[in-house]
């Protein structure tokens, strides 16, 4: 007989244990080049939650993670493989900007809903492709949505360069969008906006709806077992199509939130891998919505320290984004070994 | 100007075809290489710091050739052993490797971004006598280093060994039947883990070519995705070492094209697109012959 309060226990080791390896691990590289853990880490915790200042930045860094977050999340529990969210972030961000420079007179509410309902639209549409390949013709997502992000990144980019750029800057972006299409801050002088709310809710929609509704069962029937979801009368082919294009709709979402509340505008390299950073997010949170707030919370605090302890000590940036790939890593190893062996036994 | 193109585009061909070689030999043996981006860039920076440390280019390639084959081991360990998902694992690499590169040029050398030591010894470009002075035929073979040597001589070599020896088969069986190679005796994960290792040295003799074949220091964008572009190669050879060779020479001229149209109005970013966009198209192509094969099958 196990105890009924073990497997949540084990559930919660689950999903801090790739973080705790992770943090390990960055702790080995700190002390290698010189710097000191603990210190290091201490800092960080207090960059990124010690004041009202802190935790607005962390949550402004979290924003977009969210959105990643829940767009790798919401695939892979219909067991769909889409690693694609980085390239309609991209897509996503340079149409809402576009939306927001190019209407400058519409009344705020109405320019915000069209140009992020379009930055969705935009995302969602990008992924139809591997959609339709994945549910007709069975071809292998991964590849097909990894090498859609390299073509959207390239696309927005020639598009910044040329037929978008702004006159008389010179490095590459499109205008600034009008005053209009800004999302508004929340706690002026911070840059937190209104898009964490939103992309909060959405957030807590799909918790809901992953819970209660029959979609989301459905969805996650197909990903646990798709013959056995066929044999039950559930085709798994809609299915996947439907969960691509929402996939690809949220990370579209994501962008166009991050353009009009926080860059403004679309500039090359407008994100420095949210797409990825998504996809760990989703295997911490075991595609929960809560773990994936607390998932987008925790890398959010990560890369707002970081931008910060660059600037207070001499420790490199770079250690958040080794901490992100290495925690991508430890989130799919089976480190069942490390505290029970039998426990992953049939 | 016909025989500079030739001679740049088999001067990019070179990494590519180096990392798709491996990554199609890793795949053969069960296992989609993702993180081949990190063992070049490893591959890259290494071969800078050996060369300058010893000045020896040899000595440096080896050096990158080992670096690639230990983050491979590395990579495979996790996937095989700790049965962790390759896709996840292969991105976490190349994230993790460039974020660690990046970190280490900072805290060590002091720089950001690049690194430009005084004193690189570049591998050396073989000259032929008599036949550098044939057009076409010239730029082609002469005056190129011994690695793209080495990737062209490993394309047949490659579709020797699948096919017509031991271990080749022994490499197919454990791609497509891992508890068959169990069953005789093999251990199917040491094969696997093997064939990573593999291709680990050649994507780090990929970024070794990179950096003290053609540029002579060491960016931190210098891979510039070619790992992603080598994977795009192994997916158009699908199981041929042949035609992977030919989507690398394929991949490798628009990478010299898109140098040259800069100046001319063609826009690079839309050039740099269509290694991708083709493997898309061959993705379909092999999906609709696929469902007519079992359309065909089942009538």
């Amino acid at each position: 007989m196990t105890p009924i309060a073990l497997p949540r226990f084990a559930n919660v080791v689950d999903a801090a244990a790739p973080f705790a390896l992770a943090l390990a691990l960055g702790a080995a590289v700190l002390l290698t080049a010189g710097f000191e853990p603990l210190g290091v880490y201490r800092l960080m915790i207090q960059e990124a939650f010690g004041g009202q200042r802190q935790i607005a930045a962390t949550l402004t860094a979290a924003t977009p993670l969210l959105l990643t977050g829940l767009a790798a999340a919401i695939a892979f529990r219909a067991g769909i493989f889409n690693v694609g969210a980085e390239g309609c972030f991209y897509l996503g961000g340079i149409v809402a900007a576009v939306i927001g420079f190019a209407a400058p007179m519409w009344p705020p509410f109405v320019l915000i809903l069209i140009a992020l309902a379009t930055a969705s639209l935009a995302g969602g549409l990008w992924l139809v492709g591997p959609g339709l390949l994945r549910a007709r013709l069975g071809v292998d997502e991964v590849v097909t949505t990894l090498m859609l992000n390299f073509i959207a990144i390239a696309l927005t980019s020639w598009l910044v360069n040329g037929p978008l750029l702004a006159r008389g800057s010179a490095n590459s972006a499109t205008p600034m969008i009008a005053p209009n299409g800004e999302l508004p801050r929340l706690l002026p002088p911070t840059t937190l906006h209104l898009g964490f709310v939103i992309s909060l809710a959405v957030v807590m929609l799909y918790g809901i709806w992953s819970r209660f509704a029959v979609g989301g069962l459905r969805s996650r029937l197909v990903g646990l077992n798709p013959r056995f979801s066929r044999a039950v009368g559930i085709e798994p082919a809609p299915i996947f199509l439907a969960t691509m294009i929402a996939s690809g709709a949220i990370g579209g979402l994501a962008g166009g939130i991050h353009a009009l509340g926080l860059v403004h505008r679309f500039v090359s390299g407008f994100s420095p891998g949210y797409g990825f950073t998504g996809i760990a997010i989703a295997l911490l949170a075991r595609n929960s919505a809560i773990g994936v707030i607390i998932a987008a919370i925790l890398f959010g605090a990560l890369s707002s320290a970081g931008a910060n302890i660059q600037l207070f000590s001499d420790v490199p940036i770079e250690i958040v984004q080794i901490l992100q790939g290495a925690v991508m890593i430890f989130a799919v190893a089976n480190l069942g070994f490390i505290w029970n062996r039998r426990r992953n036994a049939p | 100007m016909i025989d500079a193109f030739l001679h740049a585009a088999l001067i990019m061909t070179t990494p590519i075809l180096l990392a798709a070689i491996g990554g199609l030999v890793n795949r053969i043996g069960g296992l989609v290489n993702l993180g081949l981006e990190s063992m070049m860039l490893a591959g890259a920076l290494v071969a800078v710091i050996v060369s300058t440390k010893t000045g020896s280019s040899t000595l440096a390639m080896f050096a990158a050739l080992a670096v690639g084959a230990v983050v491979g081991l590395a990579m495979s360990l996790v996937i095989t052993r700790l049965s962790a998902n390759e896709v996840i694992v292969g991105l976490g690499f190349t994230v993790a490797t460039a974020g660690l590169v990046r970190f280490l040029l900072k805290s060590i050398y002091g720089v950001s971004g690049t690194y430009n030591p005084p004193g690189v010894a570049m591998l050396p470009r073989l000259d032929i006598p008599v036949l550098d002075s044939v057009p076409v035929l010239g730029a082609i073979v002469s005056g190129q280093d011994a690695l793209t040597w080495l990737a062209w001589a490993l394309a047949p070599t490659t579709a020797f060994v699948l096919q017509q020896t031991r271990w080749g088969l022994r490499l197919r069986a454990t791609g497509a039947a891992e508890t068959t190679v169990r069953a005789v005796g093999l251990a199917p994960l040491s094969i696997r883990d093997a064939s990573t290792v593999f291709a680990g040295a050649l994507a780090g003799l990929a970024g070794a070519h990179l950096s003290i074949g053609v540029v002579g220091l060491f960016n931190e964008g210098i891979t510039g995705g070619r790992g992603f572009i080598a994977l795009a190669a192994f997916y158009f050879g699908r199981t041929s070492p042949l035609r992977t060779a030919l989507g690398a020479l394929l991949f490798g001229s628009f990478d010299a094209a898109q140098i040259r149209l800069q100046g001319h109005g063609v826009p690079a970013e839309l050039v740099q697109t269509l290694p991708y966009v083709i493997v898309i198209i061959v993705l379909t192509g092999l999906g609709i012959s696929d469902r007519r094969g079992e359309r065909a099958r089942t009538l």
